[in-house]
């Protein structure tokens, strides 16, 4: 018996009890769900496997591979980084001034908050069929729009340049998600600092700079990690619209990991993949971490 | 012991001898159980699917069909899940999978033994293509699928050209392609290949992507059959006579074929697949059937398939599992399921009797399902639909996209062999081939 449990009083065990029983649920699903998956995906990594054949130990020549003779594995990973590069800032910058909009006092905002959030949960795949749609070239409704102003549009999904900056823009439509956080994050600032700053003569823009942005930055830092994490992920377009192409200008690490566990049946390199991104993800994660104390402002 | 007590003795053991062979006798009587996954879709909608196992259970009250009707997206996710722990899987399903085919069981013998049925009852193409592998038999073909083109002659009266006839060739299709493109109208003449592995591609160039032993891509991916083929489709995507990669993908609603805009008469031919001719026929449009078009003096590929319906090699109860399997894939099991939804059977006789056997365009379509299969050559190379036309898929988009010259064809070819040899060299030790 560990020496904690000895120490402690009968009540103290039978309250600890209460607590274990009440955490079992959770840690049970956690193990089998996650932490089971992730060991079992380590040990296939060092696997050739087909799924349905027994697993065939081959050591680290899969991380070999990777690293040293796959050039689909680089090409994937760029293509990955700028998906990363162009649309974090973007959801970053356009949720906050769609939060900022929606905190007006003005009538009907409910009604707004709610129009602009319901993109946010409807299925991804009905949303890359609908852009698919938009960003037609000859008959979408983007260029039919740009050709009122004698803009000839691009080729969008189907031009190796624009494919993935079009992917990007498609993320937009989701960033009354993340507008919805910041709007959180802003009712929980003081009422009376944007008084106070009112009274000695700060303007909007020194209010917002002054005030807002240094108070929103846990806000920011939680949205920065999450929208991160889902930038790294991005498929469900890749597979809908674009397959990957043209040009492999949209085969993003995560339609490659698909491809080669599902299609080529190649799961102990799919699993290498996978733990590679993870990794990736995590050193992200990691780093903006480390920074945040340099520039997130916690009241407290 | 008395004589008496001995001829009770003897009367008990007899009794419980009796009673014994009683319960053994109900034993061998419960019915066997045989379990069932499948999907519904148009050709083989649920009613069918339970008109079969009524049929058949009324025919064989010894066995039970434990059927799993489900989705087709979770299809393959649970038939790898049970076939990779080796317990689970059903007795009887579609093994449509390449790494699956180990596990079925090879029926040879049980359809040798049958005196009612007999691989010669099958369109061939389609038993050898889709029913065998390794030299086994590994199930029986279930329905009938292929490419070919479909012509709306009212676009083709209209434009005042002639029908296309089955002998034509690359050249003609873009020409007639041409002839019928409108632009005032809105509609294209003909639609474009899908993809390199269609027989189209091999129609025109008669030739394969890598050796037959799956080890040299020089001189077969670039040689001069392939060039000619990629040219001519330089050729076709350059005459506009086709809906750009964006049309079809916003106008052709059909995920593998522009059925809609045919149907329209927005497009004058396209490579559709016999649900498509069902679709238009139902919506009464005066369409014709041909095969795909050909270079004269090379063999006639047509891209089909079937669905290869199959026993579990670790089922408990292989002869009742291949009763079940022979009445389902075979004419009973088929000809329920072309009656009640739209199946296309793959055994000739039962073929015969579809509700619309006598159209003009039906006969068309028979007129494909002999041809050589390109899934001859897929069957043995697994290696080539994932990994290698992965490598090669670069030069297609090329074209597709009009990014190259007519005389960079070569060049560009050229330059897909080393990462379609590296893509060969790590899949063929993986998958075969």
């Amino acid at each position: 018996m560990p020496s904690f449990w000895r120490n402690m009083t009968a009540q103290e065990r039978r309250s600890a009890r209460t607590g274990y029983l009440a955490l079992a649920p959770w840690a049970f699903g956690f193990l089998v769900f996650y932490a089971f998956p992730i060991v079992a995906t380590f040990y296939f990594s060092l696997t050739q496997w087909t799924l349905v054949d027994p697993p065939v130990w081959v050591g680290l020549d899969n991380y070999t591979r990777m690293f040293t003779r796959d050039p689909l594995f680089l090409s994937s990973l760029k293509a990955t980084l700028l998906f990363v590069a162009l649309s974090l800032p973007l959801k970053l910058v356009l949720g906050l001034m769609l939060a900022l909009l929606l905190n007006l006092k003005i009538a009907g905002m409910n009604f707004f908050r709610t129009v602009f959030f319901i993109p946010a949960v409807i299925s991804g795949v009905a949303v890359s069929l609908m852009w698919i749609w938009f960003l037609q070239p000859d008959t979408g409704v983007v260029n039919t729009l740009l050709s009122y102003v004698g803009v000839q549009g691009p080729y969008w999904f189907w031009d190796r340049d624009w494919a993935l900056p079009s992917v990007a823009i498609m993320s937009i439509w989701k960033v009354g998600g993340a507008a919805i956080i910041y709007l959180a994050g802003l009712q929980n600032i003081p009422a009376h600092l944007y008084e106070a700053a009112e009274i000695d003569g700060a303007g909007k823009w020194r209010r917002f700079w002054r005030i807002t942005l240094p108070l929103l930055t846990p806000t920011l830092f939680f949205q920065l990690i999450i929208e991160l994490i889902d930038a790294f992920k991005i498929f469900t377009e890749a597979f809908v619209i674009t397959k990957g192409g043209p040009l492999k200008a949209t085969y993003f690490f995560l339609y490659y990991f698909y491809e080669e566990a599902f299609r080529n049946f190649n799961m102990g390199y799919a699993s290498a993949l996978a733990l590679f991104l993870l990794a990736v993800i995590m050193g992200c994660t990691v780093f903006v971490y480390r920074t945040s104390d340099r520039w997130v402002y916690y009241e407290n | 012991m008395t004589a008496l007590s001995f001829r009770k003795s003897l009367a008990l053991v007899c009794a419980l001898a009796l009673l014994l062979a009683g319960i053994g006798g109900v034993a061998a009587q419960e019915p066997v159980t045989i379990t069932w996954w499948t999907l519904a879709s148009a050709e083989s909608p649920e009613p069918a699917i339970r008109a079969v196992i009524e049929a058949f259970e009324a025919e064989h009250p010894d066995i039970k069909i434990d059927v799993t009707i489900m989705a087709e997206s979770a299809y393959g996710d649970l038939m790898n899940t049970a076939l990779g722990a080796g317990e689970g899987a059903p007795d009887i399903a579609y093994f449509w999978e390449t790494p699956w085919l180990p596990h079925t069981l090879d029926i040879t013998d049980h359809l040798e033994a049958d005196p009612d049925l007999s691989r010669d009852d099958y369109f061939a193409e389609y038993f050898t293509n889709w029913a065998t592998w390794n030299g086994r038999v590994v199930g029986l073909p279930f329905t009938v699928g292929a490419n070919f083109v479909m012509y709306n002659k009212d676009v083709f009266d209209e434009a005042g050209v002639d029908y296309p006839t089955a002998d034509w060739t690359p050249e003609e299709y873009i020409e007639i392609a041409t002839a019928l493109t409108d632009p005032a109208k809105r509609r294209w003449g003909g639609d474009r290949p899908r993809g390199p592995f269609r027989a189209v591609w091999r129609n025109i160039g008669a030739t394969k992507p890598y050796s037959d032993d799956s080890s040299t891509v020089e001189g077969y991916f670039n040689g001069p059959e392939s060039v000619a083929a990629y040219t001519w489709l330089w050729d076709l995507v350059a005459s506009g006579a086709t809906p750009t990669p964006a049309d079809i993908e916003v106008l052709g609603t059909e995920g593998t074929g522009p059925v809609d805009l045919f149907i329209a008469g927005r497009l004058g031919m396209a490579t559709l697949n016999n649900g498509h001719m069902i679709t238009a026929a139902n919506a009464g449009v005066n369409f014709g059937i041909v095969p795909e078009p050909h270079v004269p003096g090379n063999e006639r590929f047509v891209h089909a398939w079937a669905l290869r319906a199959s026993i579990w090699a670790g089922t408990e109860h292989p002869d009742e599992a291949y009763e079940f399997l022979s009445f389902w894939a075979g004419p009973e099991g088929q000809r329920i399921n072309m009656e009640i939804g739209a199946l296309m059977p793959s055994l000739p006789a039962v073929l015969a009797d579809y509700p619309d056997a006598d159209s003009d365009y039906f006969q068309g379509f028979m007129g494909v399902l002999d041809a050589t299969q390109t899934a001859e050559w897929r069957a043995d190379h697994p290696c080539w639909r994932g990994a290698v036309i992965r490598a090669v898929s670069d030069a297609w988009d090329l074209i597709m996209l009009g990014e190259i010259e007519r005389d960079e064809v070569q060049a560009t070819l050229d330059s897909m062999v080393e990462p379609a040899q590296a893509a060969l060299d790590e899949c063929v030790p993986r998958l075969g081939g």
